[in-house]
């Protein structure tokens, strides 16, 4: 047997691109990896590239799908949104440190034949409410990324095609090239200056046309559009989604008009929403028609108040690595990086420089769904009605 | 990449038997217990039957961690000399709360890399161990708060350790056997198994001994008791009382030495797979009580190492006597695997004690006390242990590894 572990060229590349780029790791930071135990190899070349860049300590929590589900079907209702003290003090020791998570879940139906009333239950809410507290006072730098699995690849391609998953993961993550790392740092250039040249023009609205659609949605003007170059409160830059080609904002949920053809399937609820359209009056979501699936979207609709209003434009071109690939991942963190979305539910506080007003949207979700496409055309309206092209046939028209 | 590949193959019944036993006879959890499971993560498919078991025993909450050599390996290699060490705070307030709340433990053992770290400086692997945690670890099992069990996981890279082929099947035969699981009732074999060694250790303490002698090839070994040392087998209780079995398989009956009163040398009889490498050859001597000297044919550095861990590292915590009926000798493998091996022939630690196996506990004097335990084996058919009784009777206990007391 081979004395040492044996070393993947690709994933260990994929794990620099993670601890360099995505959670842009610091020199004596504790580094956190969050993985399911099907991920050990990813979270072993995570490990190893994380001291490469001057990790102080490398802390991997594997989660393990199975024990949970002997928890679910076994477990007594006490067990169910139980999180442990010492999980609850691992979080807090994440403030002022580097967190690595993967998604890419290898048996997609495991819960399939669970009560589903407790699977939903099965959360440690504690654990989510205080990593949300960290998140909106940026104390981590962190990324998440996917692993291919064959489970994943068999839901994308119909058979468990591992290497061609990983193939379109490595061209979607620019591992492809021969210095993934300077590739990331002139795309993440690029992108933020696209975000600059809109916050220069500011405008009053975007206007989509196309097949379906001819929508007029409201800007505000204290929401700046963002690349997903995120900054820590002490300014440190990471890049919590790998891939990213978008560069979004926060809407006017007040100011939105007309209707809508989603573009692209959407996968929602564990089923896949096809030929989705909706109208929109008010700011307001008030009719909702698809090929199929409509129900799910409805019903999401109907879980607060607030949920058939706008929270997130977002713009992605042509260029886009992952619309080129014409697959459907399956997997939000791949599939919004297609091309142009919007999504309904909750607005993005980080789009705000100081409070966000009235104008952002305050709901319980927040779904994402594909407009974009060669056939769409977006214009920035200024405030005296002038219009400006941003997108034709999926090119990017302003200045970069 | 496929080093750490998880099965998601169907359930394997002989997985799930294995689980209950471990977690009806090993742990023995109780309803409305908390249960731990330690597992690495090779064993992912044992670790959730014992999940799923435990939960239908009742256990209120199973919390499974998965530990993974390959970290271990990369903390060697990379990490900062101040933390090699180091324990992370939650992972004490997790064994603390083990503790405090007397958890049922489950750990599972069977290393699919046993060389893995064999090519890092072996002082380095010999210092990377959570110091803070094995204190608490000692705690626990000092003030004996938990019922726990540690059984073996056969995986492919054992049985290639093992038969110098992945031959997965053959190693679960092996243990299949080792743990009475081809018995048609493991439980009732179980049973009678606790009578039988508990026997062994009754006769043992009727002796008053004052030491062990082991008298071999290369051994010449005395092993001075103490007067409240009380031997013990197989089955253990907690300090509430709650019957387990501490490790599965178990053939030995084991008691805590005066670590003042050890004197010669002794010759290891087998392999002992050691914080990731295999020391051979092990020749270890002794003088009042302390290793004076190590030499092995490999590995000598890290038993060197693992010894100057703290002050009371070079002493003795435990011997332990097993004779040629034992379920592992019989099988005449070498498992590379102390919870195999130790039960295959008689057995010192160098370490920390047992304060269960003395009365009074560890407030008694010539109780070791330390951060390491490790077993290395000395027993076989040409090694002759004696007992010394406090009036200097001589009293033999295994010849050509045959047990000479009565234990029926």
């Amino acid at each position: 047997m081979a004395p040492g572990p044996s070393v993947d060229d690709r994933l260990e590349r994929y794990a620099e691109l993670a601890v360099q780029v995505g959670a842009n790791i610091e020199a004596g930071q504790t580094v956190f990896i969050q993985m399911i135990v099907e991920h050990a190899p990813f979270a072993r070349a995570l490990t190893r590239a994380a001291y490469a860049a001057g990790a102080r300590y490398v802390d991997v929590w594997y989660r393990d799908e199975h024990v949970r589900k002997a928890m679910i079907e076994y477990g007594p209702d006490s067990a169910l949104e139980h999180a442990p003290d010492w999980l609850k003090t691992k979080y807090g020791s994440m403030s002022g440190n580097a967190l690595i998570a993967s998604t890419g879940d290898p048996e997609p139906e495991l819960m399939a034949d669970l009560d589903g009333e407790r699977v939903g239950r099965a959360r440690m809410k504690e654990l989510s409410a205080i990593a949300q507290a960290q998140m909106m006072a940026r104390q981590i730098n962190w990324t998440g990324l996917a692993y291919p699995s064959e489970g994943w690849a068999d839901k994308v391609f119909g058979e468990p095609d591992l290497e061609r998953l990983w193939e379109a993961v490595a061209f979607c993550t620019r591992l492809d090239e021969p210095e993934p790392v300077a590739a990331w740092r002139e795309h993440m250039a690029r992108l933020e200056s696209r975000a600059a040249k809109l916050n220069e023009l500011a405008f009053d609205a975007l206007r989509y046309r196309g097949p379906g659609t001819d929508f007029t949605v409201g800007l505000l003007a204290g929401a700046r559009w963002l690349s997903a170059v995120f900054h820590t409160a002490s300014g440190r830059p990471y890049v919590p989604n790998m891939p990213t080609e978008e560069i979004f904002t926060t809407p006017d949920c007040r100011r939105a008009e007309g209707t809508i053809a989603s573009s692209r399937p959407l996968a929602l609820l564990g089923d896949v929403v096809e030929g989705l359209k909706l109208t929109v009056a008010g700011g307001r979501i008030v009719g909702v028609q698809a090929d199929h699936g409509a129900e799910l979207v409805r019903s999401q609709l109907a879980s607060d108040e607030r949920a058939p209003y706008f929270g997130e434009l977002a713009l992605v071109d042509g260029t886009s690595r992952v619309g080129q690939t014409g697959l459907t991942f399956f997997d939000t963190l791949f599939d919004e990086n297609a091309t142009c979305h919007i999504a309904y539910g909750f607005g993005i506080a980080e789009s705000f420089e100081g409070e966000p007003g009235e104008g952002m949207n305050v709901s319980s979700v927040h779904t994402d769904f594909m407009v974009g496409g060669p056939e769409l055309e977006i214009d920035g309206l200024t405030a005296d009605g002038h219009a400006v092209p941003i997108l034709r046939e999926d090119e990017w028209q302003l200045p970069e | 990449m496929a080093a750490a590949r998880v099965s998601a193959a169907p359930l394997d019944p002989r997985i799930e038997r294995y689980a209950e036993l471990a977690v009806r006879v090993g742990a023995n959890v109780q309803p409305g217990q908390l249960v731990e499971v330690l597992a690495h993560v090779e064993h992912a498919d044992v670790a959730r039957a014992v999940a799923r078991s435990a939960y239908r025993a009742g256990a209120r909450y199973v919390d499974v961690l998965y530990r993974d050599q390959h970290l271990r390996r990369s903390l060697i290699e990379y990490a900062p000399d101040d933390v090699l060490s180091w324990t992370p705070p939650w992972l004490l307030e997790r064994a603390k709360q083990m503790g405090d709340e007397n958890a049922a433990i489950v750990a599972l053992t069977g290393d699919a890399e046993p060389e893995l770290l064999a090519d890092l400086p072996g002082e380095r692997v010999g210092k990377a161990r959570m110091l803070e945690l094995a204190e608490e670890n000692n705690r626990q099992i000092n003030e004996q708060l938990n019922n726990w069990t540690v059984v073996g996981v056969p995986n492919a890279g054992w049985a290639q350790q093992m038969f110098g082929e992945p031959d997965l099947e053959r190693l679960w035969q092996a243990v299949e056997f080792c743990v009475r699981l081809d018995e048609p009732d493991p439980v009732a074999a179980w049973r009678a198994h606790v009578g039988r060694i508990g026997r062994r250790a009754a006769a043992l303490n009727d002796l008053e001994l004052d030491a062990i002698r082991f008298l071999g090839p290369g051994t010449d070994l005395t092993v001075g008791l103490l007067q409240q040392s009380r031997w013990q087998g197989v089955e253990s209780k907690t300090a509430k009382g709650l019957p387990y079995v501490a490790n599965m398989p178990t053939e030995e009956v084991f008691t805590t030495p005066d670590s003042a009163r050890t004197e010669g040398h002794v010759r290891s009889t087998r392999p002992l797979a050691l914080a990731g490498q295999i020391v051979r050859g092990l020749e270890v001597r002794f003088e009042a009580g302390r290793i004076v000297d190590v030499q092995a044919e490999e590995g000598a550095d890290v038993v060197r190492g693992e010894l100057k861990t703290d002050a009371r590292a070079p002493f003795l915590g435990e011997v332990a006597l097993v004779d040629g009926t034992s379920r592992i000798g019989r099988t005449g493998l070498t498992f590379l695997e102390t919870l195999f091996d130790e039960n295959a022939t008689c057995h010192v630690a160098y370490g920390s004690a047992y304060t269960e196996a003395v009365e009074g506990g560890g407030t008694v004097e010539g109780v070791n006390d330390s951060t390491v335990h490790t077993d290395f084996m000395v027993g076989g058919p040409d090694v002759n242990v004696d007992g010394v009784r406090r009036d200097g009777t001589v009293v033999p206990l295994l010849r050509n590894d045959v047990w000479q007391l009565e234990d029926d």
